[in-house]
């Protein structure tokens, strides 16, 4: 999935305001054809794509258990939905995953915004815990997998520990660099208005580190994204994960690319719903 | 209210106060023997060459930074860091931007534990004194340079300080919304008796506003002129006979100073 993040630009240029009439209109003409013809590209890609693919698919290269075509994947998609597969439908599959994501994201995210305000606060915490954020951060999640097996067992416990241990470095980094950053001249600020102890990280040192920390938190959902199947390798039915390794006992290959395609689109709405999200909760990202 | 004045100490009173910058090869003294008393309700106007130490002066008294040397108190306690004794409008407006218009304006009241329909009522006063109360609810990235600065002006007035401390409050002002502020803070003051320290690179602002006004030097800055002057209190005070002879001597003072420097 998609974790890049982008400096945003367009509607938010409050600028245009002030602009002449019909230089306004020349603007949202020409933003309306740009937006249309990205789409139209955006859809000429994919259909090209999948023109191709069924080309491939159909001029039997490969056989089918290599290279099944596209509409044998769509057939699962439904196959799968209506009659389910190893015991779960499709949505309950995906469900299932996400609900591990959340979970392991939701918990990573708390305890990252929380470690990263104490070591963003306290010197002597970066100086302790920051070398041991940066080696877990370090390493790939499978790793330590084996490890979350022999301690918690093949249930649920390992999956959303291997979760949150992933998702929790990138949000604690953000979060500290972020706290650090905070312009002493806001603290002066706010001092001289009365404000002291608690109330200056809650009112000024947490809004402030507000955008780093979305930004950390898409990041750390995105990680969770891509160490689920991985999670999922060890008893993960149901699940997206699970699903894929099953349908690979039993070369059912329509049925790996299917479970591709879904966590690649489920994982690129969250992502866009996060960007949303940022948008509403920190609207001056960028702008002071 | 949050300050009591004291018949007894001055409102603000520096003696022998230096201020020394680390730099690369040993320090840059920026500020110098600056000793000064002010009363509570008296209006001190800063003037000087840019560089001759105003900001640094102001982030002493404000308790941003501890002076090198010397002793700052403000009613006989000294200054260790920032409090709502003091309001502070910065040369920046340093608005929070996570907050609404009327949420920076009504955060000194929320720290002071004022319930929340006084609050309100007190931000949108404060808020229209400066002309902006329409601009309540939008953000302060909505705003132009010159309108964050008055409503930080608002927000730094707010919770009443008794003492309040200004870094060329106006400089981002078109003349006409300059001099509007200019007499509306003059009016306040002369009911209010609150202390001011104000800093100006405009004389003019300086004669029309200050019942004190110094004149730093270039670095390091020391006082080479101190006035006093009741001009304020006139009812029209660019109109009063002595008005253009102080102008004349301050502006003589500040070339001097800008001279010495070049
Ligand atoms: N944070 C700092 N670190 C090092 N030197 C500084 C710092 N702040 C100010 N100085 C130096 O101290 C001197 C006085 O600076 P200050 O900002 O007080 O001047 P000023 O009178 O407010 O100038 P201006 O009118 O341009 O705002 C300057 O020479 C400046 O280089
Ligand atoms: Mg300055």
């Amino acid at each position: 999935m998609n974790t890049a993040v982008r400096p945003r630009t367009g509607p938010t240029d409050r600028g245009s305001g002030t602009r002449l009439n019909s230089d306004n209109s020349t603007r949202s003409r020409f933003h309306l054809s740009a937006a249309a013809r990205s789409l139209g590209l955006r859809a000429l890609a994919v259909g090209g794509f999948l023109l191709l693919w069924w080309a491939v698919a159909r001029a039997e290269i490969w056989p089918p258990v290599i290279l099944p075509p596209p509409h044998a994947v769509w057939e699962q998609a439904v196959a799968t939905t209506t009659e389910g597969f190893s015991g779960s439908t499709l949505p309950e599959h995906l469900w299932a995953s996400m609900r591990r994501i959340l979970t392991g994201s939701g918990y990573g995210t708390a305890g990252g915004i929380l470690l990263g305000l104490l070591i963003g606060l306290v010197p002597a915490l970066r100086v302790m815990l920051g070398p041991l954020i940066s080696f877990v951060r370090a390493l790939p999640p499978l790793a330590y997998l084996s490890l979350l097996v022999i301690w918690f067992g093949i249930n649920e416990e390992p999956k959303i520990w291997l979760l949150i241990i992933a998702s929790l470095p990138p949000v604690a980094v953000a979060t500290a660099d972020a706290v650090r950053n905070v312009g002493p001249d806001y603290l002066h600020a706010a001092r001289s208005l009365g404000a002291r102890s608690w109330r200056l990280p809650l009112w000024i040192v947490l809004p402030h580190a507000l955008p780093e920390v979305i930004t950390g938190v898409r990041i750390a959902v995105g990680v969770a994204y891509t160490s689920v199947v991985a999670a999922e390798t060890v008893n993960g039915l149901p699940g997206i994960g699970g699903m894929i390794r099953e349908a690979q006992r039993f070369n059912q290959t329509d049925i790996v690319i299917l479970g591709l395609f879904v966590i690649g689109l489920s994982g690129l709405l969250i992502d866009g719903i996060l960007q949303r999200i940022d948008r509403i909760l920190a609207p001056w990202r960028g702008r002071t | 209210m949050s300050w009591s004045p004291s018949p007894t100490t001055a409102a603000l009173e520096l003696r022998e106060v230096g201020h020394d910058y680390p730099s690369r090869d040993g320090t840059v003294p920026a500020l110098d023997g600056i000793t000064l008393s002010l009363d509570q309700g008296q209006h001190l106007a800063v003037v000087g060459p840019s560089g001759s130490g105003k900001s640094t002066l102001l982030r002493l008294i404000a308790g941003f930074q501890q002076p090198t040397r010397g002793t700052l108190t403000v009613h006989g306690t000294p200054v260790t860091g920032p409090g709502p004794d003091r309001g502070v409008v910065f040369q920046q407006p340093t608005l929070f931007p996570w907050l609404s218009v009327l949420a920076n304006v009504e955060f000194g009241l929320r720290m002071a534990g004022v319930p929340r329909k006084e609050r309100r009522e007190r931000a949108l006063h404060q808020l229209a004194l400066v002309g902006l109360a329409d601009t309540a609810r939008m953000r302060p990235y909505e705003l132009s340079g010159g309108m964050q600065q008055r409503v930080a002006i608002a927000r730094a007035l707010a919770p009443d300080p008794g003492i309040v401390l200004m870094d060329e409050p106006f400089g981002a002002l078109d003349a006409l919304t300059r001099e509007r502020m200019q007499e509306e803070l003059r009016l306040l003051w002369r009911h209010t008796r609150k202390t001011l320290v104000f800093i100006t690179h405009d004389v003019e602002e300086a004669v029309f506003l200050g019942t004190r006004i110094i004149v730093l030097s270039a670095r390091p800055g020391r006082i080479i002129l101190e006035e006093s002057s009741d001009l304020p209190y006139e009812e029209n005070p660019r109109a009063a006979p002595g008005f253009a002879r102080l102008r004349e001597r301050i502006t003589e003072a500040v070339r001097h100073a800008a001279h010495q420097a070049h």
